[in-house]
């Protein structure tokens, strides 16, 4: 500890400066964007536009109003719950095999399950899109849900799998040798400890399935378009603050997941991954 | 029903992990390979066409001239972004391993994961709004302070891609950073300065030697991710702006041309593994390169 309190010469304060100069940057960078689409959300101005002038909840309500908007929003809902019921569904049990099994190939087999993240989304869209058009299966929800449960599942099983190998084995001695059945053991001794690592890949599997592009872009009906796709279309073509006021609500969404999130799993335990 | 839960979750064999490893194979392994296989076959209306089988799609577009120069924009896009990427992340990581308010560690991790959780859509539509013309947001502020008299055009260029992509990706490059520097061992650092090594050769010598596994996960993802990207091109590359990506994305949602499509998505998705394998490969060399040094 001592030997950082040295004096320092030009040259560390020069790199000092440096250093946190480009962090304070980077900070800055990856901040203002959102304060500026907030700001643009209150503009009375008809189009994008800086600074914004006046203030009115105007754009908000305009969401309301936009039955198109609230269509997408209902099949994001529909799909992000479809979607994170089904990788838990598979997801769990197939991490309580990959971590404590007992067979050959368990390791391979817990690659191959994770591997996929690797994937680009668009791949994995095109994939299902050909895969469905061979069975003369069209885009459509459920090409959605399947499509997005492969792209989240590897996600799900790697965040469970990670806190299924750091719990302690000897509370679950414990509890079988005081008498506990195996499923008294995993309700009320496995389960509520493996909580934060389902918690945090069911945030994930939510978020992503209600957010995703690259993958709803190649299985979305054009009759049933989630909230993603229907705003990439729409700021193609309209330059309208109600994307401001959309995508307020999301950062907002955001910011209160990542506050659950906190307070349960610890960001601090995402990095580690 | 929970006796059937239990004996799924407690069991020692393979059965638990079936129902995934079947989902898998069903709709990720077998649909990939219907993904490589329309790329020698010809394919209308989502039909495939039988005996149609041809090596001359990927000869056609290997020979197109095109297509090599959209391949390199991809690939000196993604060059760029990843190297803005580390430059700009690896110094918010270091900043987190300093820091000692567990407040300020909590507002950092907030400021890199947020914006991770809301959609690509939303964060690219601010860069609409910041680089937009003549109501843009940094056009105003420079013609309001009378630098310069008329909008500078900044969208639909490389550097409106460029900006656009490097923030967007900027969390995946710090996550893996702080997850190696955060859990770093001080006491080689303090050791190079007690015998008398300044801080920047600390630095240089120990500290960016020891993060070399994080900078290499973070420069793999963020490579991939942005070599992939076909959003961000298109909303802030204007419609003259193609990557191969984003031809991928155009030959099968716009022009339905599903075989051509498949050919570059083909080509997209092995020189991207190829690539990812380099910079890998890279990354376990200079390990062993600063390891021998020592």
């Amino acid at each position: 500890m001592s030997a950082r309190r040295l004096p320092r010469s030009a040259a560390d304060i020069a790199g000092g400066v440096v250093l946190y100069g480009l962090a304070a940057f980077a900070l800055f960078l990856l901040v203002a964007p959102s304060l500026v689409v907030i700001g643009i959300s209150f503009t009375e101005k008809r189009f994008i536009s800086f600074p914004p002038q006046g203030f009115t909840f105007h754009w908000y309500a305009a969401i309301l109003q936009n039955q198109q908007l609230i269509d997408a929003v209902y099949v994001s809902v529909r799909l992000s719950l479809w979607v994170t019921l089904v990788c838990l569904a598979i997801g769990l049990p197939a991490a309580f095999s990959l971590v404590r099994g007992r067979y050959r190939g368990r390791t391979a087999l817990g690659a191959f399950v994770v591997a996929p993240q690797m994937m680009p989304g668009m791949v994995i869209g095109i994939a299902i899109l050909f895969f469905g058009s061979f069975f003369a299966f069209r885009q459509s929800e459920l090409m959605m849900i399947v499509a997005l449960s492969v792209f989240c599942l590897p996600f799900v099983v790697r965040v469970i799998m990670a806190r299924l190998a750091g719990l302690d084995p000897s509370l679950e001695e414990a509890s079988s040798n005081l008498g506990a059945g195996r499923v008294q053991t995993l309700r009320r001794i496995t389960l509520p400890q493996l909580m934060p690592g389902v918690l945090a890949g069911a945030a994930f599997a939510l978020i992503e399935a209600f957010d995703n592009l690259t993958v709803a872009l190649f299985t979305a009906s054009p009759r049933a378009r989630p909230l993603a796709v229907e705003l990439y279309q729409l700021i193609q073509f309209d330059s309208s603050p109600i994307v401001a006021a959309i995508s307020t609500l999301e950062i907002l969404l955001a910011l209160l997941v990542v506050l659950v999130l906190a307070r349960t799993v610890g960001l601090d335990r995402l990095p580690g991954r | 029903m929970a006796g059937v839960v239990a004996r799924l979750v407690s069991a020692r064999g393979i059965g638990p992990a079936l129902p995934a490893i079947a989902y898998l194979v069903v709709f990720l392994v077998v649909p990939l390979g219907f993904l490589f296989s329309f790329a020698f076959l010809s394919v209308e209306r989502g039909v495939v066409q039988p005996g149609t089988f041809s090596l001359r799609h990927f000869e056609e577009t290997l020979a197109d001239p095109l297509f090599w120069r959209v391949a390199w924009r991809s690939f000196w896009v993604g060059v760029v972004v990843t190297l803005l990427c580390l430059v700009l992340g690896y110094p918010v990581a270091y900043l987190y391993g300093e820091l000692r308010s567990p407040l300020a560690r909590q507002l950092l991790l907030v400021a890199v994961v947020a914006p991770l959780l809301t959609s690509a859509i939303v964060r690219t539509y601010a860069w609409l709004v910041i680089l937009g013309g003549r109501y843009g947001l940094i056009n105003s502020v420079l013609i309001e302070l009378g630098l310069i008299t008329r909008p500078i055009r900044m969208l639909n260029t490389d550097f409106a891609v460029i900006v656009g992509m490097t923030q967007v990706h900027l969390p995946f490059m710090i996550l893996p950073l702080i997850a190696v520097l955060a859990g770093r061992d001080r006491t080689l650092e303090d050791a190079s300065r007690a015998l008398g090594a300044g801080g920047v050769a600390t630095f240089f010598r120990v500290t960016l030697p020891l993060s070399i596994p994080g900078i290499t996960a973070g420069c793999a993802i963020v490579f991939a991710i942005s070599y992939t990207n076909f959003i961000i091109p298109q909303l802030l590359g204007g419609g003259n702006y193609t990557t191969l990506a984003l031809q991928v994305y155009e030959y099968i949602v716009v022009i339905l041309d599903w075989t051509e499509g498949a050919v570059r998505a083909t080509l997209l998705l092995a020189s991207c593994f190829v690539f990812v394998f380099l910079i890998t490969w890279a990354g376990n060399r200079a390990m062993a390169w600063t390891e021998k040094r020592r």
